[in-house]
């Protein structure tokens, strides 16, 4: 199985493309959904331009070692406070829910898979992501493989970063 | 070209454990499941006096979840027949729900299942909510089929907690009336389960030349997105058919060789009409005596380890020709139109049987599961 062959890229930030990360409708309290939003976005923008759909069946795979912590911390607290939980973390109490904007904006009907690798290089896609991707081309589900890495800022002071890559078999 | 070929080299299913609010072991589930003995109480493990819903079907003794994963990973390796050597060559997908603790409890399955069965730690993570499991049996499939390795484990695991209890609730997801109803006239929502399971995932051709037990072959498997919405169910159903569609393909299979479906079935008004129309759309009128239920009405929604403790009521099912029921059931609802197996399990010995699963992000994930 050949390593895939990139089609275009997108990343957030992007030195070349300045301003701050534009707000996600419907998801609150964390950065994370936007932030992979916005890198796909730059990414199928680069490959097929501002229209959608995209044609064929493209897959999304989203990559996150941290994970959307801050969603997952304001979902923890509500919770132990007893108080409701506000309504919109439900949906995105998950990484699906933004990977079905994109599909749903773009038109991908992919399969739609998210995974949490062990390490990860902010900014970079890690090479178990492109296995993964290699693998969904391969076995037919898929035309080309939206891959998505995505680490949230921590409490280190890294920024937020995530990188899109457009593939397809080798 | 689809490129759904059915794969030179056929997945079989040599190991599987499995740990629900019914009980321990497959024998225990298939035991409920079949007869459709509910498993959900009153929720004593957290504050829920100020949510709408109250109940889930959670594990009679307290366990953490690191600990459930490393049980079933166990009890598939032990039936499988695999010694440590095997291990050390195998990949381990884990299914489990991302939030602050996924790291902890990977590393934690890492070290147990290192320890008990030689693996060498955790290959890959899947958070892909309710098909995360049924994306990581799908990938161990073509893994296998492929020849990229020859086995693969495969485990999930999700234990009710108080935060994404308090965001179903939120999200008005939870069944209001305290029922898991699946199909049923009056469905209100879905309710939360505990479970554990593991698969061990075998080349067949390797399997039987170590005179492995065949507890069921992986025939088919199909991943497909709705491009619908970031959670609601494309109303007809195109992502989860086509997902069907893909696995029947890979399989070699006519639609009408299939003869029971394990639904996904969550008790959502709209997600259960939305899988009802997928199943029309690829089964026909087929779907008219295609015996049908969702085993959720007994085990609950166990989220990310969904698909794999369904994998698991499915081969049940196939193993002891008896077809699970769809408990719950208040009455037809007439836009559903399914054969849904009511009243008591219905025997039946049939050639394929499938498990389909759905999630948020239009997911969705399709097993096809033939007898040993």
């Amino acid at each position: 199985m050949n390593g895939p062959r990139i089609l275009a890229e997108g990343r957030w930030p992007d030195p070349e493309l300045p301003g701050g990360l534009p707000p996600l409708p419907g998801f609150s309290a964390s950065s994370f959904s936007p932030l992979v939003a916005e890198a796909a976005e730059r990414c199928l923008r680069a490959h097929h331009g501002a229209d959608a759909p995209a044609p064929g069946r493209t897959a999304l795979l989203l990559a996150s070692s941290g994970g959307d912590r801050a969603t997952a911390r304001a979902i923890d607290t509500a919770a132990a406070s007893g108080q409701r939980v506000p309504p919109l973390l439900f949906f995105q109490s998950n990484p699906n829910a933004v990977l079905g904007h994109i599909a749903a904006r773009w038109g991908l009907t992919g399969p739609v898979v998210a995974i949490s690798p062990a390490e990860a290089v902010p900014g970079h896609v890690p090479q178990d992501a492109l296995d993964l991707a290699a693998l969904l081309l391969a076995d037919g589900d898929a035309d080309q493989v939206l891959v998505i890495a995505a680490e949230q800022a921590d409490d280190d002071g890294r920024p937020d970063r995530a990188v899109a890559l457009l593939v397809a078999a080798g | 070209m689809t490129g759904h070929a059915p794969p030179a080299v056929r997945p079989v299913v040599t190991g599987l454990g499995v740990l629900s609010a019914v009980g321990h072991g497959l024998d225990a589930l298939a035991e409920a499941t079949a007869h459709g003995k509910a498993a959900f109480g009153p929720v004593t493990r957290f504050d829920v006096s100020r949510r709408r819903t109250t109940r889930a079907a959670l594990l009679a003794e307290p366990v953490a979840l690191a600990d459930a994963v490393l049980d079933v990973t166990a009890q598939a390796c032990r039936q499988a027949g695999l010694t440590a050597a095997d291990g050390a060559e195998m990949p381990v997908l884990l299914a489990l729900h991302s939030d602050l603790r996924t790291r902890e409890v990977t590393a934690a399955v890492a070290a147990g299942a290192g320890a008990a069965l030689g693996v060498r730690g955790v290959t890959r993570v899947y958070t892909g909510a309710c098909v995360a499991a049924g994306t990581a049996v799908a990938d161990a499939a073509a893994l296998v089929a492929v020849g990229r390795h020859t086995r693969v484990l495969v485990a999930a695991g999700h234990l009710v907690e108080p935060g994404v209890f308090g965001a179903f609730d939120a999200g008005r997801a939870l069944a209001r009336d305290g029922e898991l109803r699946p199909f049923s006239a009056g469905r209100t929502g879905t309710l939360l389960g505990d479970a554990a399971a593991a698969v061990v995932v075998e080349a067949g051709p390797a399997a039987e030349r170590r005179g492995a037990p065949v507890l069921a072959r992986l025939a088919g498997w199909g991943r497909a997105g709705d491009a619908h919405h970031v959670c609601r169910p494309e109303p007809n159903g195109d992502g989860a058919a086509r997902a069907v569609e893909a696995a029947l393909a890979r399989a070699g299979a006519d639609p009408t060789e299939v003869g029971y479906v394990n639904a996904n079935g969550t008790g959502s008004p709209l997600a259960d009409l939305a899988e009802a129309r997928a199943l029309r759309r690829v089964f026909g009128a087929h779907a008219d005596r295609l015996p049908t239920s969702s085993s959720k009405s007994v085990h609950g929604h166990a989220l990310e380890a969904s698909a794999l403790l369904e994998l698991a009521v499915t081969i049940a099912a196939l193993r002891d020709g008896l077809l699970p029921v769809n408990a719950g059931w208040l009455g037809p609802d007439p836009d559903v139109g399914l054969d849904l197996v009511l009243d008591g399990p219905r025997a039946a010995r049939p050639r394929y049987a499938l498990s389909l699963n759905s999630a948020f992000g239009g997911a969705n994930t399709a097993l096809l599961v033939a007898a040993g």
